[in-house]
């Protein structure tokens, strides 16, 4: 279940500490297995950028580490603390809203709620999340807003923003939570092509800034200028992963003939 | 025979009718506050595990079935008997309409429902809301939106409907028609008069539901909904400015 259990991501990074530790995840729909005893281990500060084909599992891996796929079997350590089925012990579980304020998440399709303005698709999560007094939270969304420079609109509906736009704000309604990593689930894969660069640029920032990340993209150049940890997976496991550099020193043939098709 | 139509009948009983009005739409009223509860709660039921969804899925399609009249004697005479309880006329034809339209109100927000899409759950959830916080204040206010124009309809059903209370001496617009017209005989004038009456309030409803209607669309469309809006609007700005004169920005 643990298939090669000290791989090359635990000694990457002996100072930096685990951030999100998976082992052995497997996750099922019906009889059909899409995940089939996955490890990852993200340490502080790191970026980690999963790509792969389509159905190969990568978005439901990253959907685990906060829960919104519950694995069938395997572990979830986040900051230490155990949130998933666990790995045969009897090791008390975190509460899946305790995990959910520690991991931002931005998606494909944005997820905005259509009903309420930008300001309050950060403040109202806020305010129930973190149970923040209604002046706090509006201080904290409009901040959050100005950090990716949408403060301007902070009156506008989500029917009323850019595909760009929508996407910097949900960036900023997941980082309003003070989150220790953030998944980013192909952020930007619904934007039409002309708006794909704002939505780097903020994520750029966000990197540069020493946030923990984990990045499911079609980007490759932006895997490639960004990932400090490259995982490529097809068909519900892990092919092959590595450092900085690895567009160049991966060996696996499927993993080149990937590149080599995407690229 | 020729008959004398005497239309000075309306105005003379003005205030009889238009207290006839007000009860139909207190009775409706009420019973539509109760039914959108009582709907989202068997839409609820009817979306969840086996058993519950077999019982609301079965209350939802007898209930759908049974007509007014029959509810109200049923309500009024027979449960007063089987409980020992004598409900008001007012009470039992909020009960009646209650029972009747709960279950249409339930179709209507479970369709609405399953119409928001998956992704604002998640995008609840992953924000760290309750699941009872994300289904209050994410799925259930967007799935009232769509609902709205639906439930407007089952409202100017309900008030049509006051009118068979009439069996049990409730006061509304045929009870206080028919009291008219047995001292005065004049059925044609009356009843036009209380057919005026329904399809009156049914515009009036009409137009207050697309109001609401209007003012749930995010942007707000129209002057009714953008002035409901203002307050929403002059909030935000207002939170923005104050932001920018404390961290100096422009």
């Amino acid at each position: 279940m643990i298939d090669g259990a000290p791989q090359e991501s635990l000694a990457r990074s002996p100072d930096g500490s685990a951030v999100v530790e998976l082992r052995g995840i497997r996750k099922s729909y019906g009889a059909k297995e899409v995940l089939h005893g996955v490890d990852l281990t993200v340490h502080q500060g790191e970026h980690v950028v999963i790509f792969g084909p389509s159905g190969s599992g990568k978005s439901t891996l990253l959907r685990t580490i906060n829960l919104l796929e519950e694995p069938n079997e395997g572990s979830v350590r986040v900051l230490g603390v155990e949130y998933g089925p666990g790995l045969g012990g009897s090791e008390k579980r975190g509460g899946p809203l305790q995990l959910r304020r520690q991991v931002g998440m931005v998606f494909q399709q944005f997820n905005l709620f259509p009903h309420l303005t930008a300001l309050d698709n950060i403040a109202r999560p806020l305010r129930s999340a973190k149970r923040l007094s209604r002046a706090d939270a509006d201080k904290a969304a409009a901040a959050a807003l100005q950090q990716v420079g949408l403060l301007d609109w902070a009156a506008h509906y989500p029917g009323q923003l850019s595909g760009g736009q929508a996407q910097r704000v949900a960036i900023a309604r997941a980082l309003s939570l003070d989150p220790k990593v953030m998944l980013f689930d192909e952020p930007t894969s619904a934007l039409d092509p002309e708006l794909v660069g704002e939505v780097l640029g903020v994520m750029r920032q966000l990197a540069e800034s020493g946030m923990t990340m984990v990045i499911v993209t079609h980007e490759l150049n932006f895997a490639r200028e960004v990932g400090d940890f490259n995982v490529f997976m097809d068909e519900g496991l892990i092919i092959e992963s590595g450092p900085r550099g690895f567009f160049e020193t991966c060996s696996s043939p499927r993993t080149k003939r990937f590149l080599a098709a995407v690229l | 025979m020729v008959a004398t139509y005497q239309w000075s009948l309306i105005w003379e009983h003005r205030v009889d009718f238009l207290n006839g009005l007000k009860v139909a739409l207190e009775v409706s009223f009420v019973a539509m506050v109760l039914s959108i509860a009582a709907g989202i709660l068997l839409a609820l039921a009817r979306m969840s595990k086996p058993p519950l969804s077999w019982l609301a899925a079965a209350y939802i399609n007898v209930f759908r079935g049974v007509p007014a009249l029959v509810s109200v004697i049923w309500v009024y005479f027979g449960w007063s008997l089987l409980l020992g309880i004598s409900f008001s006329v007012f009470q039992a034809g909020v009960i009646a309409l209650t029972l009747l339209y709960g279950a249409f109100i339930a179709e209507i927000y479970r369709s609405a429902l399953e119409a928001i899409p998956r992704g604002q759950r998640e995008a609840g959830l992953a924000l760290g809301m309750s699941s009872v916080r994300v289904f209050g204040q994410i799925v259930l206010p967007q799935a009232t939106k769509i609902a709205i124009p639906n439930i407007g309809s089952m409202f100017i059903g309900m008030v049509k409907d006051t009118s068979v209370f009439t069996v049990i001496g409730l006061l509304e617009v045929v009870r206080v028609t028919q009291n008219i017209n047995s001292v005065t005989f004049q059925p044609f004038v009356l009843y036009t008069a209380a057919a005026g009456l329904y399809v009156i309030a049914a515009f009036a409803i009409d137009f207050i539901f697309r109001a609401i209607e209007k003012s749930l669309t995010t942007p707000p469309k129209g002057r009714i909904a953008h002035a409901m809006h203002g307050r929403r609007r002059r909030r935000v700005e207002r939170v923005v400015r104050d932001y920018q004169a404390a961290t100096g920005g422009a």
